[in-house]
């Protein structure tokens, strides 16, 4: 079976490793390498008086001799809570009182290991490595006191940022013991908390950020403000794989404030720079206006140009030709064989990320460094842009990482820093380059559009024995020119109900198209989720069977471990499965009958390692456009480490599974994306938010992620609860079309 | 360039802008008031949600020039010490994911509550759905209303 490797299944570029790791620096902690992450172990920078240092050990931690406790957080945060979950894990081994600590971004440090928010990993990854340096701190702060005591080291203990004598009760303070424990060898193999001693992990812990965050405070990356700073706007060809043909900037040069107008031509690789022309300016305002005034005319790509309607028949032709991706049974004679046959094709279309903060991102690029500072899920990929462009060596990159105002997986790609380090090396000073909104929708790189046919048979009993899918999808990686195989975060061969079927073949071919795409939360799932448990609903139906006892029964009385070679294996456990299943039926009272003018629709998946289950009850308005009334989720994502952290993430993942399932899609004419603003991209808002119940399974198993979980089953949920309002399938997205409601 | 005389935050300023500019560039970009936020550019997502005379406004349409004679306060002005009811409920309740959008929530429920200092959750819809939470934090933003008038006991 093929290894999982989260970053290669993200997508995400060898440079964010450390390849450059100078081991004398670092102490590799032995035995803890988790999912081949080097935990770099050294002192970290800063001078300090010989007599009182600070104690740090390691890079996630500072113990001052002022008795101040400082965690540092690895990772980009994206909103998915990393800055507050990280450090608790920090804290929880440290043996401090959370109260008392101060938790920091860390910037981009070789030391960290990997540094990035994708594939909701940070928490998995990073579970055993964080804890490990907080005890590493524990056990020496508790030799510095047995050692002042003159005890041996199982008479005293660690409690709240104290060392505790047992004989005496008697207490050090960390910051006492701070000068003496930083002389001493850094623990290689300390021992991790029991998890029945968790006191921090596991709770209600408000977000780190919020009291900076509800006073206007909080910096994200379009606050901030380097010396001397100018702004840049950047009108980019609206056709993809267009180039500059020629520019008029007279107008635009005679506006007070912009100072330069810079072409930009495009890279070879369509994820770094496309065709743009940059004005810059001395304020945002001056550069926006600028750019409007500029005159280009483009240089528009020979071959005809994208378009809905030419990529459907293309989407036909690639099914036409496609690859086995698994083949059980043999589905072509049971099909023949069938007492049902049923079949159906959906459709997905293009959606854009649209974090609430546009893109943005400033570079200060000088003769002999480059200070970095943006919102980016990829910091490490930032730095391989910035050394490739401006020919610094890394290790003259410095990249700040300021809180992100919303990811998706957009800002897994480095396109809007590679334009401000290409700008401000070009003009030779700080520069903040900022998209609008129309720039985000119509430059982004989209969740991959996918056309997949079904076909499935029933026995004389009902059972499912025969599933066919022919699926195809604007690959990412085929996009991105990638030696991942085209498939891989489109469609899973090993998902439900693959193994469970005798007889099922999936067979996929990718589809080309100039339209950017990229990873968008919950990768592939957040389609074969809805295709797949649209499906199975369609086939209980079929079948005369309830659709919660149709998957039960798929998955059969036996408790099995099935093989699963995609992120979150490498198998499944059928066992919590059918637990979210039952959970969410029984917290929905899915067997009693619905209230009058409530339906109901359900959906369970896997996905990265967890378990989700939702149910969704609507009404019908008077327009007989749906109104969802509550959505009910069971969700197993192993151990939780902040109860309020995972609520919050789980719900906004139903938020917008809704959102985009019911309005969302990008369309493309003459090779541009249409779609301009909120006003024809809508997302869901306040009045059109349901109450989401959410019910976590409490559960031993090591924690999974949180952010991307809940939305893929939701559209299936959604669908199916609108056929049981109307009797019709909905099988091409999003629900209430623009070009729907003309048909 | 001309000079534009306004009270922000209980204090005048006087700032020299482009006479289109909108507010929310010149709160940003002269005043170092970088709480409001940039989201969309033409009211829609009610990120740069400011209070003019105590109502709220998208300052992204604004104009400078239509922001003088009036009182403007921004996220940074509402309370003195960041105890405002509303930011004392968003924080029991843990409201933020990312973060960006809530400045503008917060200013335009502020709004709200001063009009009606038990609103309902009708009330909530029409008031808040000029702004777009990315995260999907609204059940969450609808909660700490709700706690926030209940603190101020029904008082504007």
């Amino acid at each position: 079976m093929r290894k999982f490797n989260a970053q290669e299944q993200l997508g995400i570029e060898a440079g964010l490793l450390p390849t450059e790791i100078q081991r004398r620096d670092f102490l590799k902690l032995s035995g803890l390498s988790v999912a081949g992450l080097l935990i770099g172990i050294g002192p970290a920078k800063g001078a300090t008086a010989p007599e009182e240092k600070p104690f740090e050990p390691n890079a996630f931690l500072s113990i001052q001799p002022d008795g101040r406790i400082i965690l540092f957080s690895k990772n980009p945060e994206i909103g998915q809570g990393i800055k507050t979950s990280l450090p608790q894990l920090i804290a929880e081994e440290l043996e401090v009182d959370w109260k008392s600590v101060e938790v920091r971004q860390a910037p981009l440090d070789n030391r960290y290991g990997a540094q990035f928010a994708g594939g909701s990993t940070g928490i998995k990854t990073n579970f055993v490595a964080v804890r490990t340096a907080g005890a590493a701190a524990r056990e020496m702060l508790i030799e510095a006191a047995a050692r002042r005591w003159q005890i041996s080291l199982d008479q005293c203990f660690a409690r709240n940022g104290f060392v505790i004598r047992k004989d005496t009760n008697e207490q050090l303070s960390y910051a006492s013991l701070a000068t003496a424990a930083a002389k001493l060898n850094v623990r290689e193999n300390p021992v991790l908390k029991s998890r029945k001693d968790f006191r921090i992990i596991g709770q209600s812990i408000p977000g780190v950020d919020n009291a900076q965050i509800v006073t206007g405070k909080a910096e994200f990356g379009l606050d901030a403000r380097p010396r001397g700073m100018r702004v840049a706007f950047i009108e980019r060809c609206p056709v993809f794989g267009g180039k500059i043909k020629a520019v008029d900037d007279s107008a635009a040069l005679a506006i007070a404030g912009v100072e330069q107008v810079i072409r930009i031509e495009p890279t070879k690789n369509p994820t770094q720079l496309v065709a743009g022309v940059a004005v810059i300016a001395s304020n945002t305002w001056a550069a926006m206006k600028g750019r409007k005034a500029l005159r280009i005319e483009w240089d528009l790509p020979a071959e005809l140009p994208e378009s809905d309607e030419a990529l459907r028949s293309r989407f036909e032709k690639s099914l036409e030709s496609t690859e086995v991706l698994r083949d059980d049974g043999n589905v072509i004679d049971s099909l023949a064989k069938c007492k049902i046959v049923h079949e159906a094709t959906f459709e997905a279309p293009f959606l854009a990320h649209a974090p609430m903060e546009p893109q943005n991102y400033i570079a200060d690029v000088q003769a002999d460094k480059a200070d970095l500072w943006g919102p980016t899920q990829v910091p490490g990929s930032v730095r391989q842009r910035a050394a490739e462009i401006t020919g610094l060596p890394p290790n003259k990159i410095n990249v700040r990482m300021t809180r992100v105002g919303g990811g998706f997986g957009r800002r897994l790609m480095a396109d809007y820093a590679c334009e401000a380090i290409y700008l401000s090396k070009t003009i030779g000073k700080p520069v903040q380059v900022v998209w609008t909104r129309e720039d985000d929708l119509q430059h982004d790189f989209y969740r991959p559009a996918g056309l997949f046919k079904l076909k499935a048979g029933l026995d004389e009993n009902g059972q499912l024995v025969s599933w066919h899918l022919k699926a195809t999808t604007t690959s990412r990686y085929v996009f991105a020119g990638s030696s991942s195989p085209a498939y891989q975060t489109e469609v899973f061969p090993d998902g439900f109900p693959a193994g469970f079927v005798k007889n099922f073949r999936m067979e996929y071919a990718p589809t080309s198209s100039p339209v950017p795409r990229g990873a968008w939360r919950a990768p592939g799932h957040n389609i074969t989720a809805w295709v797949d448990q649209c499906f199975i609903d369609e086939m209980a139906q079929k079948a005369g069977k309830d659709p919660v006892d149709f998957r039960l029964e798929l998955l059969g009385e036996e408790d099995r471990l099935m093989p699963y070679s995609d992120h979150g294996g490498p198998v499944y456990s059928t066992r919590r499965l059918k637990n979210v299943i039952r959970l969410a039926a029984e917290k929905s009272n899915w067997r009693q009958a619905a209230p009058k003018g409530i339906y109901r629709g359900f959906a369970a998946h896997f996905m990265f390692g967890a378990y989700i289950a939702e149910v969704v009850s609507l009404s019908l308005k008077e327009d007989g456009t749906p109104k969802v009334e509550r959505v009910v989720v069971a969700a197993d994502c192993g151990l939780v480490i902040n109860k309020s952290g995972a609520l919050n993430q789980l719900e906004g993942g139903i938020i917008d599974g809704l959102s985009s399932a019911l309005r969302q899609a990008i369309h493309i004419t003459k090779g541009r994306v249409q779609e301009q603003n909120f006003d024809d991209y809508p997302l869901l808002r306040m009045k059109d938010a349901p109450p989401v119940e959410i019910f976590l399974v409490e559960s031993e198993e090591d924690p999974e992620g949180m952010g991307e979980m809940t939305l893929p089953p939701l559209a299936a949920a959604l669908c199916n609860a609108l056929f049981a309002a109307t009797g019709k399938r909905i099988r091409k997205l999003p629900i209430q079309s623009r070009d729907r409601v003309t048909t | 360039m001309p000079t534009y005389v306004l009270n922000i935050n209980d204090r005048t300023v006087s700032v020299d802008a482009a006479a289109d500019t909108p507010l929310l560039w010149v709160l940003r970009d002269e005043l170092e008031l970088k709480g409001t936020k940039y989201g969309c550019g033409k009211s829609q997502c009610g990120a740069c949600t400011i209070l003019m005379n105590g109502n709220a406004v998208r300052s992204c349409s604004l104009p400078v020039t239509a922001a003088t004679k009036v009182k403007i306060t921004t996220i940074e002005g509402l309370s003195p010490d960041g105890k405002h009811p509303l930011q004392q409920a968003w924080m029991e309740l843990d409201v933020p994911q990312c973060g960006y959008c809530q400045a503008g929530q917060i200013m335009s429920a502020a709004a709200l509550l001063a009009r009606k200092p038990n609103p309902s959750d009708a009330d909530i819809d029409a008031a808040m759905s000029g702004n777009i939470c990315r995260c999907g934090t609204y059940n969450r933003v609808r909660l700490a209303i709700k706690r926030a008038a209940e603190k101020k006991g029904g008082k504007s």
